[in-house]
């Protein structure tokens, strides 16, 4: 691991000159030729992490290399965030935690239908992304995500609902953990279980949006595992073609349920593929809600602005399983202590109390218990919501007359018309 | 009133829905300047804009969850399929975004996927498939293929209307081939709804798209003989129009069920059980199934017309069954 400096690194790419050392006249001079491109990268320390599998007598197991023993850096300081609004994330987080907190309670007096995913140890890039939305724009979570519903004003009561499959929850007990959506206040697309799909259709909302006159943003998230699927790439091209506001956040955090990084993908940062789609990469450190907090404001005033889409690698580790069944127990011990240590609530409960005080010990403590109340109540109301009826599985495959009323959520797209009438055509036929 | 080909009257259908409705607009692969592989869309990027006939990336994904996201805005979409055999490309953004989000999350996703399907153009294995069936399994689709010009028009602009998502199959074999007499101006042919295309009395045929027209040739050539072959043009696959099935069996007691794409499986197999769940005892024989075979749509062309249900194994299967 070595610290940055301010300056962030620079990877550069440059092309090389033929073999034969020939310089036809048509060929672009040197300098024209030199590729550099910038990825930068916000994090206080670069971890050089690896883990590999290996035999260790009859057995496979996954071995960590790397200097596990690193001091934690602090925070960076936000370009962007005032003193009330780093407490409003970090307010945001806590909640997210001690919803997944109380979600794994109930999981275990047997009311949650299925297992309880987690976002635990990511919810700074939950929280602190969604954040940087303005209301107008969209988002959608995906599973360890639970945090940014929060921000985008559901309730802890919506998730809690979810999980227990209550008549209640958003989805009227049809769907599960944060699958669900609102198409009209928070501007949220459900998820569903299948990692990329969201991203073309993210872009969609973008497409959408525009064709209506407006340029406005539209997050989503993919994990290290995720990403390896094909529509993960369909729908960044089909932004970057299109540039359309998309704020991808990519979540690597190490796992995709048991299977490191390594063996999803070769690149050195997951960000280096913004290079390949032609648009802005960033790096950041997922424990640090400042640090993500500025790359997705910047992102999302670059879709705002009608820029297009950006890229943003946060890097961080899954605290848990991949779900609630499973411990974990392929994940190197040491790498819990590593990452334990990077906590992103408690780093930023120091930052807020002690690096810059803006928070005292008594109004913490007054925070966290007002939280733990919040939470209480949501669950309480969760709890004693009733199951949906047998036959409410009925109806509703169809949008039927009178259901929903279709109209330009941002006004009526202003069309320019050509003036050529309508003709038939002459065209070759493709197939006789 | 003009006389249109099957693909002018979907271009006149596409186009006066732009024209009326501004949230209207297309995309696809190379439907812009080139207007489309067809020609489905010839000339509208003149009229309507780069923006409303949007060229996109070869990524079948990216265009489907597009138009589903553009939908959840409020705009009505029509993706084009350069060939409905790509649709498996988008599988996953269909069946499990698109077609579940009314039921699971109460979102209307109004767009159309549509394009060319169906053999008997010799297209070989990958440009002649008839994929309809993977899209009537699955629940929250609607999945329309007309088999005449009028139909088409009015079919089409029904289903940019549809707040659902509708999958329109347009037949290929069609598109130049026939010709009829189809208003100029607003009309719509309602989704779900199943037209008797021939009346008769000695035995039915449910089928629809090209093989209409089959039926048809295939009825002319069996009332010499005297028998009178009623056809149901199904024109919607889903949701099925029951009541005109349970209708047909009721008046002529005798079904022959038609399609093109693979026999296992089918919607033959479908229609059979709706019968015997409403109509058992109105049966007076066996319900008959002609179908593709169980395998891909060969290339050579004496392969595909074996594959492929004929006229005369229409006439063939009639006269057994008229007999039994």
């Amino acid at each position: 691991m070595q610290k940055r400096p301010e300056s962030q690194s620079k990877p550069q790419l440059k092309s090389t000159t033929p073999s034969n050392g020939s310089q036809p006249s048509s060929v672009p001079s040197r300098a024209q030729q030199e590729r550099t491109y910038a990825l930068p990268d916000y994090r206080q320390e670069v971890s050089e992490i690896t883990v590999r599998q290996v035999r260790k007598g009859e057995e496979v197991r996954y071995e960590v290399s790397g200097d596990l023993h690193a001091p934690v850096p602090p925070l960076r300081d936000s370009k962007y965030l005032s003193q009330q609004q780093c407490i409003a994330i970090y307010r945001f987080m806590v909640m997210n935690r001690k919803m997944e907190t109380a979600l794994e309670h109930l999981y275990k007096q047997g009311k949650v239908v299925g297992g309880v995913y987690f976002g635990l140890g990511q919810e700074a890039c939950s929280c602190a992304s969604a954040y940087a939305l303005a209301k107008d724009d969209w988002f959608a979570p995906m599973i360890r995500n639970q945090g940014s519903l929060l921000v985008r004003g559901f309730r802890a009561r919506d998730t809690m609902m979810q999980y227990m499959a209550k008549a209640g929850s958003p989805t009227k007990g049809r769907d599960g953990t944060s699958h669900f959506g609102d198409l009209y206040e928070r501007n949220m697309v459900a998820p569903i279980s299948m990692l990329g799909d969201l991203i073309p259709v993210l872009s969609g909302v973008a497409l959408g949006a525009r064709l209506q006159g407006r340029d406005i943003a539209v997050m989503t998230y993919i994990g290290d595992g995720g990403q390896s699927t094909g529509v993960t790439y369909e729908g960044i091209n089909f932004a970057s073609v299109q540039n359309l506001g998309l704020v991808l956040f990519i979540e690597s955090n190490m796992w995709a349920y048991s299977t490191p990084s390594e063996m999803q993908y070769r690149n050195k940062d997951l960000a280096e593929r913004a290079i390949g789609y032609g648009i802005p990469g960033v790096i950041v450190d997922g424990t640090d809600a400042c640090q993500v907090y500025d790359a997705a404001h910047e992102a999302v005033e670059r879709a705002h602005r009608g820029e297009g889409p950006t890229l943003i690698e946060a890097k961080m580790m899954r605290m848990k399983g991949h779900a609630i069944h499973d411990g974990a127990n392929y994940v190197p011990h040491a790498l819990f202590e590593y990452w334990k240590k990077r906590d992103p609530i408690a780093r930023m409960e120091n930052y807020l109390l002690h690096t810059r005080k803006w928070l005292t010990l008594e109004e913490n403590k007054a925070l966290l218990e007002e939280v733990e109340r919040e939470i209480e109540v949501e669950r309480e109301i969760a709890v004693n919501s009733p199951m949906p009826q047998p036959e409410s599985a009925l109806g509703g495959v169809y949008c039927e007359e009178g259901c929903h009323t279709i109209r330009p959520k941002y006004g009526v797209p202003k069309v320019r018309k050509g003036t050529g009438a309508f003709r038939q055509t002459e065209a070759a036929v493709h197939l006789k | 009133m003009p006389q249109l080909t099957y693909l002018e009257a979907i271009r006149q259908g596409i186009w006066e829905e732009m024209e009326r409705d501004p949230t209207v607009f297309c995309l696809g692969e190379d439907i812009g300047i080139y207007g489309g592989a067809f020609k489905i869309t010839d000339g509208f990027i003149d009229r309507f804009g780069a923006e409303r006939v949007l060229d996109t990336p070869i990524a079948e994904s990216a265009i489907v969850g597009a138009a589903f996201g553009a939908s959840l805005t409020g705009m009505r979409p029509v993706a084009e399929f350069q060939f409905m055999d790509f649709i498996g490309c988008a599988f996953n953004q269909i069946s499990n975004v698109v077609a579940k989000a009314h039921y699971l999350w109460g979102a209307p996703a109004p767009l159309v996927l549509r394009g060319p399907s169906g053999g008997y153009v010799h297209g070989g294995p990958f440009h002649s498939q008839n994929p309809e069936m993977w899209f009537v399994h699955n629940p929250g689709l609607k999945v329309v293929c007309p088999a005449t010009p009028y139909d088409a028009k009015g079919l089409i602009k029904a289903s940019i209307r549809d707040n659902n998502p509708v999958i329109f199959f347009e037949h290929k074999y069609l598109y130049r081939r026939i010709k009829e007499e189809v208003p100029e101006g607003d009309y719509v042919v309602p989704i779900g709804k199943a037209r008797v295309a021939r009346e008769g009395t000695h035995l039915s045929v449910i089928t629809y798209a090209a093989l209409v027209h089959s039926a048809l040739e295939a009825a002319d050539l069996l009332a010499k003989e005297g028998i009178d072959l009623e056809v149901l043009d199904l024109r919607t696959v889903a949701p099925l129009d029951r009541a005109a099935i349970v209708q047909t069996v009721k008046k002529t007691n005798k079904v022959i069920v038609l399609h093109e794409h693979a026999r296992t499986g089918g919607l033959a197999g479908e229609i059979a059980a709706i019968i015997n769940e409403e109509a058992f005892d109105d049966l007076d024989g066996p319900i008959v199934r002609i179908a593709g075979l169980d395998s891909a749509v060969p290339f050579s062309p004496p392969q595909e017309k074996f594959y492929l249900p004929k006229v005369s194994d229409i006439v063939q299967e009639a006269r057994k069954l008229k007999a039994y």
